[in-house]
């Protein structure tokens, strides 16, 4: 072992010590947490149907989300991939606000939205109810999750080079058939995996709901609501059993990302 | 390699789709817009006025920029070397915290609040804290660590990215030429991410100013506490009794000042405007995604 | 090969996506109960362990009924309901706020005289084991200990936080030491099961919840508050009949029992009592060797059995 391998090994070492850290401290909070609350409690709890029905809900809305988001994120995302918007940094800015925004203020702005003049109209004339009801959650976990999914379409168009567009364009496909047979396959794969990271972030909204919605139990109160609502409760253990199954669902969808990804990367 | 605005050229005849792409990105942009524009009418400059001669109102202000400041300090420190060694080094085991890290991105700010709280009062660690003479939970510096996790989690994807565009040749060469690894660094690699890097960092702080859910359930409010609850520095810069903005507007609207409240969420957008177009203009590639 | 290979696929992602679409209908229609009366009753946070159990009830009594709860700190329930203008019916953990939802003209039916269901009783709590030895209101006042209170514009334990340190003499010393300002009461306990604070003061029936993580220690009662439980029908009310039936339901004498056995007081002349089989509820819940019956825990059977099984 000469000199200069030591000092290499010094110069990783201490770099890979960072990452170290962070997973400590991730590992820290996972494993006190799996500690204090225990198998058996975990299993009791989770045999419960409250913990299930919360879940269903969930599955519900995220799923119903996701749809409607990547409908709009996929031309949307394609649009600012291939052309270029007017004052494109301003309108890049909007369209990322509704996911940098404090979520819980973003719940605000919505409550205002469906007070405000022609959508309470709307909603009154259709008589359906949005804010206060399972239709708000949808809406909320869209509005937050469509800006973000915009980006990740975004981002898996950008790695597709134009040419193989514009080689099917050259050989007499019109676009709507470009897209449709080169682009849209093409990136297939981040395609899915903005679906996962979308369904997940989706699965994680809870902030925007709080004043939106609010939790009524059994009906609105999707996983990361129920968490607090049995907090706030006194029901840790059903609140920390919920919490671990939110956990396991963010790195359950982040290996499938992982899994699917191809080109994508994690992140 | 990205082709962002890349556009296919196009024969006529396809005018339409393109319309079509057009127009769901203005009617999204639209909605965005009008999300935000159409709350105006629900506050006034009377209320906002009101807010403004509040005590609380700047002492909370003050507290979520100096909290949201030291957060992204911190995050800075540990999350570029441990982006930097993600980026370039074959760290065993890599897909493992590639998943990790990227689920905490995803994870519910509830999820995280109540693994806080419960991690810092388990029992061995409570003995440390109790040791040691200090309680973390319920206090002013919870609130930077609850501020970390989500800031940490994004700076790392957002500064490794902006490793990774870098190309590791400059490095080689560098080194070849006699550069010893910290000059290196220092003179090649960083400056050759700078945009990424920075971006990464206001990526850090916007979050770290939305960060609220993992705030409210452990750090708990502080408005009503007693004035000796604070130490003498916190109340020489003026940030005792006061809660982070997110929650100061949360509070304001559970209690009915709804006007107010709007208000408050509506000085976070300016911030958030303001953040988010420095990133777009500065332009870090993949930073935001 | 290649089409084979595309039909594969193809049918995979059919099948997947066929199963997501049942499985959503099928859990649609089993989860939410669809075309049944669906009756919103907004509660105080700490009642929810007892409201659990009534609506269960109720719930197989009425099979065509569902009753959705939101619970919440009592004082919140004001601005959300002038912000959603909806529920049927209203139980807050304190009189005073009922009275200002009455004042807003969104109370249809309350008669103070006969509409209470039960009372709840004050008690101290303190960790495991009594780290900071409290015995009495007074010890709250000694410095260096860590204190919750509530605050009294979210719950209704805040108010009465502060009439009984005022009544003490203490309520300034009593803020100095507060470390926590919780929005619910069972915020309170939480905190006092994870040894964040070192005494506080709740509803015996928040104790009730955390009897093995807990110490309960009974207030002199020159100090300790029986608070009155309103229940009241809201303007709002989209299913009057069913309404009205579960609030009588609550009122009666069954629903009353339901309420005894989560440490609620249904009589105000026994208090002292129920306080004694609350304390030793919380022992035998310590103490895996002795059994649960009737002699040793009186009224709390059910809770401290369902406590047995789980650490939490």
């Amino acid at each position: 072992m000469n000199y200069s391998k030591i000092k290499q090994s010094v110069w990783i070492t201490s770099f890979s010590a960072f990452v170290v850290i962070v997973l400590i401290a991730i590992g820290f909070l996972i494993i006190t947490n799996v500690l204090f609350l225990g198998l058996s409690d975990f299993l009791y709890y989770a045999g419960e149907s409250r913990t299930w029905v919360s879940f269903v809900t969930t599955l519900w809305t995220t799923t119903i989300a996701t749809v409607l988001s990547m409908f709009i994120g996929v031309p949307v995302g394609y649009t600012l991939s291939r052309y270029k918007l007017p004052c494109s940094k301003l309108m890049k800015t909007l369209i990322d606000l509704p996911v940098m925004v404090p979520p819980v203020a973003t719940g605000v702005f919505l409550l205002g939205v469906f007070k405000s003049v022609p959508l309470v109209n709307i909603t009154q004339f259709l008589g359906i109810r949005i804010d206060h009801a399972l239709p708000g959650v949808i809406v909320a976990q869209f509005t937050v999750t469509v800006s973000f999914c915009i980006r990740l379409v975004m981002a898996s168009f950008d790695t597709i080079s134009p040419r193989f567009e514009a080689v099917a364009r050259s050989l007499g496909a019109d676009l709507p058939y470009t897209f449709f047979k080169v682009s849209l396959p093409l990136a297939k794969n981040g395609l899915i995996a903005s679906l996962i990271i979308v369904w997940a972030r989706a699965v994680a909204e809870w902030g925007s709901l709080m004043l939106f919605v609010g939790g009524i139990q059994g009906r609105t109160d999707v996983m990361p609501f129920a968490v607090y609502l049995d907090f706030i409760s006194g029901k840790i253990g059903s609140a920390l059993t919920m919490s671990m199954l939110c956990i396991l669902i963010a790195i359950g969808s982040m290996y499938a990302v992982y899994r699917v990804g191809g080109k994508t990367r994690v992140w | 390699m990205l082709y962002t605005g890349s556009e296919v050229k196009h024969v006529s005849g396809s005018k339409w789709f393109i319309s079509i792409l057009y127009a769901i990105t203005v009617l999204f942009i639209l909605y965005v817009c009008w999300l935000f524009l159409s709350n105006t009418g629900h506050t006034d400059i009377q209320s906002i006025l009101q807010l403004v001669n509040r005590n609380w109102f700047w002492r909370s202000v003050k507290l979520s920029l100096v909290t949201s400041f030291i957060t992204t300090i911190i995050a800075i420190l540990i999350g570029i070397p441990a982006a930097y060694a993600l980026s370039r080094f074959e760290i065993p085991g890599k897909t493992f915290i590639d998943i990790i890290f990227a689920s905490v991105i995803v994870l519910p700010a509830s999820s995280i609040g109540l693994c806080l709280i419960v991690a810092f009062q388990y029992e061995p660690v409570l003995k440390i804290q109790e040791a040691l003479g200090f309680r973390i939970v319920h206090s002013l510096p919870s609130i930077v660590i609850a501020q970390l996790v989500h800031a940490i989690a994004f700076g790392i994807k957002a500064w490794r990215v902006a490793f990774d565009n870098v190309n590791p040749r400059f490095e080689q060469v560098a080194r070849t030429l006699g550069s010893s690894r910290i000059r290196t660094f220092w003179k090649i690699t960083l400056p050759q991410s700078k945009i990424g890097i920075i971006a990464g960092i206001i990526l850090a702080w916007t979050r770290a100013m939305a960060e609220f859910g993992a705030v409210l359930l452990f750090s708990s409010t502080f408005r009503n506490r007693h004035i000796s609850q604070f130490s003498d520095i916190t109340r020489f810069l003026g940030l005792d009794r006061a809660d982070i903005l997110p929650i100061s507007m949360l509070l304001e609207i559970e209690c009915g000042n709804i006007e107010q409240g709007i208000a408050i969420a509506f000085v976070l957008l300016m911030i958030t405007v303001l953040s988010v177009y420095t990133l777009n203009k500065i332009g870090g590639k993949g930073v935001l995604s | 090969m290649k089409t084979l290979l595309q039909a594969k696929s193809f049918c995979k992602s059919l099948v997947i996506f066929i199963s997501i679409v049942l499985l959503l209908v099928i859990t649609n229609h089993e989860v939410f109960g669809k075309g049944k009366k669906r009756l919103l009753f907004h509660a105080g946070a700490g009642q929810r362990p007892s409201l659990d159990e009534i609506a269960e009830i109720f719930q197989q009594r009425h099979p065509d009924v569902r009753v959705d709860f939101s619970y919440k700190g009592s004082g919140y329930f004001l601005a959300d309901m002038t912000i959603s203008k909806e529920g049927d019916l209203y139980m807050p953990g304190e009189e005073f706020y009922l009275l200002q939802a009455d004042k807003r003209g969104f109370v249809a039916d309350y008669n103070p005289e006969t509409d209470i269901a039960a009372y709840f009783v004050t008690v101290i709590i303190t960790p495991k084991g009594n780290p900071k030895n409290i015995k009495s209101v007074a010890d709250f006042a000694k410095s260096g200990t860590r204190v919750g209170l509530g605050d009294p514009k979210a719950c209704a334990i805040g108010i009465w936080h502060e009439t009984i340190f005022k009544k003490a003499g203490i309520l300034e010393n009593v803020r100095k030491n507060a470390t926590m300002n919780a929005k619910t009461i069972p915020e309170l306990g939480n905190a006092c099961q994870l040894k964040a604070i070192d005494a506080t003061i709740v509803w015996a029936t928040t104790a009730m919840l955390y009897l093995k993580d807990i110490e309960i220690i009974p207030m002199e009662p020159k100090y300790r508050g029986l608070i009155r439980l309103p229940v009241a029908i809201l303007k709002f009310c989209r299913y009057p009949k069913e309404t009205k039936e579960l609030k009588n339901f609550i009122l009666s004498d069954e629903g009353k029992k339901i309420f005894h056995s989560h440490a609620y007081c249904i009589d105000p002349n026994k208090v002292d009592e129920d306080m004694k089989w609350l304390v030793e509820a919380s022992k035998v819940a310590k103490d895996p060797s002795i059994p649960v019956t009737e002699e040793t825990v009186g009224p709390f059977v059910k809770e401290v059995k369902r406590q047995r099984e789980t650490k939490r």
